[in-house]
C-alpha cells in the first residue's frame, strides 16, 4: 500500500467520521457542558452561570436520585436475567428442525418489532385493575381478589419488568440463535457416538460455544435496560410513590417538565458514564472470549 | 377589429387604475400572528376569527397551529418568546403559566388595557391566575374546574340529596352499596396517579378543609399544618382502597371516568368535559342518570375546585400590541364566548354569558357548573410552579400509597423543599 493510497483511504473515512462527530459526539459534549451550568428555563434572569460540579454534588445528596438509581438497578438485574434465560430457551426451541419453524421464528420476533410505546399502552390495559385481562386470567369472575397491579409499588415495578421481558426476550433469542447456528453438527454426532446424553451435550458443547453470543446479548440487554424510559413513562409516569421512577425518567422530568436543564443534564451524564463503563468492561470480556473461542 | 383591441386595452388600463387607486386608498391590513394549539373543533375558531375580520378589516389574523399537548405547546411558545421572536403576537397560556411568562418578561403587562372594571366582568379565579405581583398578563378565554358528578337515579332511589360533606358522601355511598349489592361498585372515583392531576384533586381536599400549600403572601409553605395533614390522611385512610378502588392510585382522567360511565362508581370528580361523555348513550351506561354540582367539603368549610383553562397573552416584543389587544378583546367578548360555548362546549369566563337566555336554554348544565367555577382557585402561583408541582406529586403519591406512613414528617420535609423553590421564584422578582 503506497502512501497515496493510504491518504485516499483516510479521505474516504472523513464523511463517516464527520457524521459521527456531528450527531453523536456533539450532543454528548453539549450535555457535559450543560451539566456544569445552572440553567432554569422559567427563570431567565438567573442567566446561565458556570457552577462547576455543584449539580453533581447535589445529585449525590439527592434521595430521589438515589432511590431512582436502585429502582433502575433492580430493573436492569431482573430484566436482563430473565431475558437471557428465556432467550436461551427460545433459541434452543427455534434452532430445532420441525414443521413450521420459519413461521415460529417470525412470530417470536413480533414483540420486539412492536414500538415500545404501543406495547406499553397494551400492558397498561392488561394490568388494569378493573378490566385487565391479567386479573381475569388469574382470578376469573372473583373480582374481590383483583390486584391493582399498577397501584402498588412492588407490583408496579414488577409490571414494567414483565412488559420489558415480554418485549425483548426475543431479541436475546435472536442473538443466541446466531451463536447456536455456528456450532458444527459433527460435534454433536461425535458426542452421541461417545454416549453423551442430552444434558451432557448441552453442558459440554452448546453452553461453552454459545457463551460469546450470550455475552453479546448480555451487553446489549444491560445497556438497553439501563436506558429504560418509555415503559415507565407510558405505564406509570414513575408512580406510585416513585416506585417506577427510573433514572432516565427522573432526568427527563427535571429537564423537560421542571425546566432544570443543568441538573437534568448531570443525570444524563451520569447514566452515560455508567453505561460507558459497563460497555467497556463487557467489550473487553467479549473480545477475550471471542479470541479464546476462535483459538 | 383594431378599435376593439384598443377598447379592450383601454378598459384594461382603466380597470387596473381603479384597482390601484382602491389599494392606495384602503390601508394595508396589519398582520397579527396568533400561535395556537391544535383545537378539537377548528371550524368554531375559524368562525370566530372570520367574525373578527369582518368587523376589523384593518387587521389580518394569521393563525399558526402548534401541537395539541400542553407540555409540547409550552415548549414551542417558550422557545420562540425566549428568543424574542417578533413573529408571534398572540399566544395561549395554560392556567399555571402566567407567573412564569410574566417573570421571564415574555408576556406583555396588560394592566393599562385590561381595566379593573373590565376584570370585574370575569369570574374571579381566572383573573387571580393571570395576576402576578399586582399586574395582569392574560385575558381568560375559557375555564375548567373540578366538578362533582353523581348518580342522580341512585340518590333518588335512596332518598338522598347530593352530599355537601365528604363524610356524608361516604355514609350515603355505604347505604347505596349495601342496598345495591352489586359486585365491582365503588363509592368514589377520581384521579390519584403521580402526575399533575393528583395535585389538582388533592388541592380540592386540602382547600375544602381550610388548608393551603403555600401562604401566597408570606411565601411560607404550610403543608405540615393540621388542616392539610388531616385532609391528606382522610384521602389515604377513607378514600383510597375504601370508597375508591385501590387502583385509583394509577388513574388519570380517562380511567376514572371509565369507572363512572360503566356504572361502577356512585360519585366522581372530573373536569367539565366529562358531562358530555357521561351523557352520550353510545359511550356511557349512565347517560341521563347523572347530576353534577360542587365537590363536598369538610365540616365548617366550603367546597373548593381547582382551576383549569386557557388565557390569551401578548408577546412582550410584539410590534403590534394595540392590534393584538383588539383581537384578544374580541375573542373574549360576550358574543365570541357565546359562540365557543354553544358550538365547542367551552365554559365561558365572562359572567354575563351565563345569564344569556340562549345559553341558559341550550347549555342548561352550565348553570350547575357555575358555583364551582365561581369558587375555582388557581394552584400555587410561582414562576417555578412545575418544580413545586413535582415535589407535591411526590409527597401526595407517597402519602396516599403507604398506609401508616409518617404524614407530618413527610409534609414538613416537603414544606422545606417547596419553600426553597418558592423563594427562588420570588427572589428573582424583587
Amino acid at each position: 500500500m503506497t502512501r497515496k493510497d493510504q491518504n485516499f483511504y483516510l479521505a474516504l473515512l472523513v464523511p463517516a467520521i464527520a457524521v459521527l462527530l456531528l450527531f453523536i459526539a456533539a450532543p454528548i459534549v453539549h450535555s457535559f457542558f450543560l451539566s456544569f451550568h445552572r440553567i432554569i428555563i422559567g427563570l431567565p434572569q438567573l442567566k446561565t452561570p458556570f457552577v462547576g460540579l455543584d449539580n453533581y454534588r447535589e445529585l449525590l445528596n439527592d434521595p430521589v436520585a438515589r432511590h431512582s438509581f436502585w429502582v433502575t438497578i433492580i430493573f436492569v438485574g431482573t430484566t436482563t436475567f430473565f431475558e437471557l434465560l428465556i432467550g436461551i430457551l427460545l433459541a434452543l426451541l427455534i434452532h430445532h428442525r420441525f414443521p413450521g419453524r420459519g413461521a415460529l421464528r417470525a412470530c417470536v420476533l413480533i414483540p420486539w418489532a412492536i414500538p415500545t410505546v404501543v406495547s406499553a399502552q397494551m400492558w397498561r390495559f392488561l394490568f388494569n385493575d378493573a378490566y385487565g385481562v391479567i386479573n381475569y386470567a388469574i382470578f376469573g369472575a372473583n373480582i374481590s381478589h383483583y390486584i391493582p397491579w399498577l397501584a402498588l409499588p412492588p407490583t408496579a415495578l414488577l409490571s414494567i419488568v414483565v412488559a420489558d421481558i415480554w418485549k425483548t426476550s426475543s431479541f436475546a433469542a435472536l442473538l443466541i440463535l446466531a451463536g447456536l447456528q455456528v456450532i458444527p453438527e459433527e460435534l454433536y454426532q461425535a458426542a452421541k457416538v461417545d454416549g453423551a446424553v442430552v444434558w451432557q451435550r448441552f453442558l459440554h458443547i452448546t453452553w461453552p460455544l454459545i457463551r460469546p453470543a450470550l455475552l453479546v446479548a448480555l451487553l446489549f440487554r444491560t445497556i438497553d435496560a439501563f436506558r429504560v424510559f418509555d415503559l415507565a413513562f407510558v405505564m406509570t409516569q414513575g408512580g406510585p410513590a416513585d416506585a417506577t421512577n427510573v433514572l432516565q425518567l427522573y432526568g427527563y422530568k427535571k429537564m423537560f417538565v421542571e425546566g432544570w436543564m443543568g441538573y437534568g443534564s448531570a443525570i444524563s451524564v451520569c447514566i452515560f458514564i455508567m453505561v460507558m463503563v459497563l460497555a467497556i468492561a463487557y467489550v473487553r470480556m467479549v473480545g477475550r472470549r471471542l479470541l479464546e473461542a476462535s483459538v | 377589429m383594431k378599435t376593439l383591441k384598443i377598447m379592450i386595452i383601454a378598459f384594461g388600463i382603466a380597470g387596473l387604475l381603479c384597482i390601484g387607486v382602491q389599494f392606495a386608498w384602503a390601508e394595508k391590513p396589519t398582520t397579527v400572528v396568533f400561535l395556537t394549539w391544535k383545537p378539537n373543533q377548528p371550524e368554531v375558531w375559524d368562525t370566530a376569527i372570520k367574525n373578527f375580520h369582518q368587523k376589523n378589516p384593518d387587521i389580518h389574523i394569521k393563525v399558526q397551529v402548534g401541537p395539541h399537548s400542553s407540555t409540547e405547546y409550552h415548549a414551542i411558545v417558550a422557545q420562540r418568546l425566549k428568543n424574542r421572536d417578533k413573529s408571534v403576537d398572540v399566544f395561549f397560556m395554560d392556567v399555571i403559566w402566567p407567573p412564569e411568562f410574566a417573570n421571564a418578561g415574555w408576556a406583555l403587562d396588560l394592566t393599562s388595557r385590561f381595566s379593573i372594571k373590565e376584570q370585574d366582568k370575569f369570574l374571579p379565579g381566572p383573573i387571580t391566575a393571570n395576576t402576578y405581583h399586582g399586574k395582569i398578563y392574560g385575558v381568560p378565554c375559557y375555564l375548567g374546574a373540578g366538578l362533582f358528578y353523581y348518580r342522580e337515579d341512585l340518590l333518588k332511589k335512596y332518598n338522598f340529596k347530593p352530599p355537601t360533606l365528604w363524610e356524608e358522601m361516604l355514609t350515603q355511598g355505604q347505604v347505596i352499596m349495601q342496598g345495591e349489592n352489586e359486585p365491582g361498585l365503588h363509592i368514589y372515583s377520581g384521579q390519584f396517579k403521580q402526575y399533575e392531576g393528583l395535585v389538582c384533586d388533592m388541592m380540592e381536599f386540602i382547600w375544602s378543609n381550610g388548608g393551603a400549600v403555600i401562604d401566597q403572601k408570606t411565601g411560607k409553605a404550610i403543608l405540615d399544618d393540621p388542616t392539610v395533614v388531616d385532609a391528606v390522611s382522610f384521602v389515604r385512610d377513607r378514600i383510597i382502597g375504601k370508597a375508591a378502588p385501590r387502583g385509583a392510585i394509577n388513574y388519570e382522567e380517562p380511567e376514572s371516568l371509565d369507572l363512572f360511565i360503566q356504572g361502577k362508581a356512585i360519585f366522581h370528580r372530573n373536569w367539565p368535559y366529562a358531562w358530555a361523555v357521561a351523557n352520550d348513550p353510545k359511550k356511557s351506561k349512565v347517560a341521563g342518570k347523572i347530576g353534577v354540582g360542587s365537590l363536598p367539603a369538610f365540616p365548617g368549610h366550603s367546597s373548593a375546585s381547582t382551576l383549569g383553562g386557557w388565557q390569551f397573552g401578548v408577546n412582550h416584543y410584539s410590534t403590534h400590541p394595540e392590534e393584538a389587544w383588539r383581537f384578544i378583546h374580541f375573542m373574549t367578548s360576550h358574543e365570541t364566548q357565546k359562540i365557543l360555548a354553544l358550538q365547542a362546549s367551552l365554559a365561558p369566563t365572562r359572567k354575563s354569558v351565563y345569564q344569556d337566555p340562549e345559553i341558559q336554554e341550550k347549555r342548561a348544565h352550565l348553570k350547575a357548573f357555575l358555583p364551582a367555577f365561581e369558587r375555582a382557585s388557581p394552584r400555587p402561583l410561582s414562576p417555578v410552579y412545575p418544580m413545586i408541582s413535582q415535589e407535591l406529586q411526590r409527597f401526595f403519591s407517597q402519602a396516599i400509597t403507604e398506609r401508616g406512613s409518617d404524614l407530618s414528617g413527610m409534609a414538613a420535609a416537603t414544606s422545606v423543599k417547596i419553600e426553597k423553590l418558592f423563594k427562588l421564584g420570588a427572589m428573582i422578582q424583587e
